[in-house]
């Protein structure tokens, strides 16, 4: 749970390139669940940005001091955990990032930890439950929303 | 033989969360404002690193364990079955799982190794030299909705994380204890078997969070009525668009313990230690100073750990934060308060003086 603070407050920037353009934007998040996880089953998140969806394809997890990485490149990373106590950093791709002011977010993140074997797991190792479907929402039950704002300048 | 206090550090989580008490400041309040020394810890919220903490955190730990007096009582393992994403893990692969956690429980100084409730007894088994060489005890929780004893009327359910029920999990570790006469092999009962009614709680925040509240109301009042998977089907049908999830059902239906409290007493013997879960410790009317969980039977249970000589400890579980965590900072319920509470419940229901 901690629905409403799963977002680290004052986080939102945009992310820009070597030329100083932006190219998305980045929020702080914390894990939802009362342990840590391998980051293997960390498996994206629902994202809607001001009533933009912004699919798990466009995100990016920065964790443990590492460049961002892809949904993809963290399946593999099956003995790296994300501490209980750690922010990650969100990266989501857009062109010219948000402009300043106020945001609203919808979140919900999708962490595939279990208590063991279930009837699904074939089927989702096949096909890994798409975040804000509900399966595979891990201790995040609902999606919640964040009023954000981006400072004038607010860039990372 | 008695009854012994102690705390999983669960309980802390969302102070840990908030950088309010980190493991050392948790360990001290056990200490100094519980007066006690026992500790249960999950892995994976304390451990930083996990699997493969630093040298330097192992000592640090031990070193502050023993500065403090502690005993290092249990430590709760996971079985993620999805970590290496391109397959389910194996069952062997689950026993390497639970071997590597057995190595580094001893590291840190702990006996007892809480297993969950759905790892498959070959799991434990394949475990079970490796658990016998460093010293270390295997107990599977006993977790609501399993029975201690299979049998009554109950189904299997193929919804939520009720589909995961295995009915016989108490009788496949006794099974195995009796064929290989281990010591190293027990259980974990939590308190929540003993749970009779959905804590006010988790009530109010599913009705928080419920598009419907006709939908909240229908499923307290007529849980009774249909089997698991029948009333998810009728709410479904009733209440179209209703968007609670199944976990939320499940634990809205709850109208009956999934234990009798005398079941306990044959399988004191086998009891490794005791999670003594509880959702929101309010004072007991007319007794200031008196606490009690309105949702959860401890009185009587206890009564039979007694007079079963149950020499073990009763490790705090306060779950209530969860159902809190929705109302801003200010809703947020205080842990360190609910634990205390929790305890002088517990002094006065084991006898302590």
């Amino acid at each position: 749970m901690f629905d409403n603070f799963l977002i680290v407050p004052h986080s939102l920037k945009n992310d820009l390139d070597a030329d100083g353009n932006a190219t998305g934007f980045q929020f702080a998040v914390r894990i939802a669940d009362y342990r840590g996880c391998f980051l293997s089953l960390h498996n994206g998140y629902y994202i809607d940005c001001d009533g933009v969806n912004y699919p798990r394809e466009l995100q990016r997890f920065e964790i443990n001091g590492k460049a961002p990485r892809s949904f993809e490149e963290l399946k593999s990373c099956c003995w790296e955990h994300w501490n209980y106590d750690d922010a990650g950093i969100v990266h989501v791709k857009k062109d010219g990032g948000l402009k300043p002011g106020k945001h609203t977010i919808g979140l919900q993140q999708s962490i595939l930890a279990q208590y063991g074997y279930m009837p699904w797991d074939e089927a989702w190792v096949k096909n890994p439950p798409l975040p804000g479907s509900g399966g595979g929402a891990g201790k995040t039950e609902t999606i919640s929303i964040f009023e954000m704002t981006l400072e004038e300048g607010g860039a990372a | 033989m008695a009854i012994k206090r102690g705390v999983s550090l669960y309980s802390y989580q969302q102070s840990q969360f908030f950088g309010k008490l980190d493991w050392k400041a948790q360990i001290r309040e056990v200490r100094e404002s519980l007066g006690t020394d026992g500790i249960e810890i999950i892995n994976q919220q304390l451990i930083r690193d996990y699997p493969f903490p630093s040298k330097e955190f192992i000592y640090d730990w031990r070193s502050y364990m023993a500065r403090y007096d502690m005993t290092a009582v249990t430590m709760d393992v996971y079985l993620d079955v999805h970590q290496f994403r391109d397959h389910v893990m194996t069952h062997r692969e689950a026993a390497e799982h639970l071997k590597n956690d057995i190595r580094l429980v001893a590291e840190m100084g702990f006996k007892n190794i809480r297993t969950l409730v759905l790892v498959p007894i070959d799991v434990i088994e394949m475990a079970l030299p490796t658990a016998e060489k460093y010293d270390v005890r295997l107990g599977k929780e006993i977790h609501a909705p399993w029975p201690i004893k299979p049998g009554g009327h109950r189904e299997k359910a193929t919804k939520g994380m009720a589909a995961g029920i295995n009915f016989n999990a108490v009788e496949e570790i006794l099974e195995l204890r009796e064929r290989t006469q281990s010591p190293y092999i027990g259980l974990v009962p939590d308190f929540g078997i003993f749970q009779f009614a959905p804590s006010k709680v988790s009530v109010d925040y599913i009705r928080r969070h419920a598009a419907n509240q006709d939908a909240v109301d229908f499923v307290l009042e007529n849980a009774a009525n249909y089997g698991h998977d029948e009333l998810i089907d009728v709410v479904d049908e009733k209440f179209p668009g209703h968007g609670i999830p199944i976990n939320s059902i499940d634990r809205l239906a709850l109208h009956e313990p999934c234990c009798k409290p005398e079941d306990l007493k044959e399988i004191i013997p086998y009891i490794i230690s005791i999670h003594g879960k509880f959702y929101n410790m309010t004072e007991i009317e007319g007794q200031p100073g008196h606490y009690e969980d309105k949702c959860i039977d401890y009185a009587t249970p206890i009564r039979y750990l007694i007079e079963g000589g149950f020499d073990g400890y009763i490790n705090s579980e306060f779950e209530g934060q969860r159902d809190q965590q929705d109302m801003g900072i200010e809703g947020l319920v205080d842990e360190v308060e609910q634990v205390r509470r929790h305890h002088e419940m517990l002094k006065r229901l084991s006898g302590e003086t």
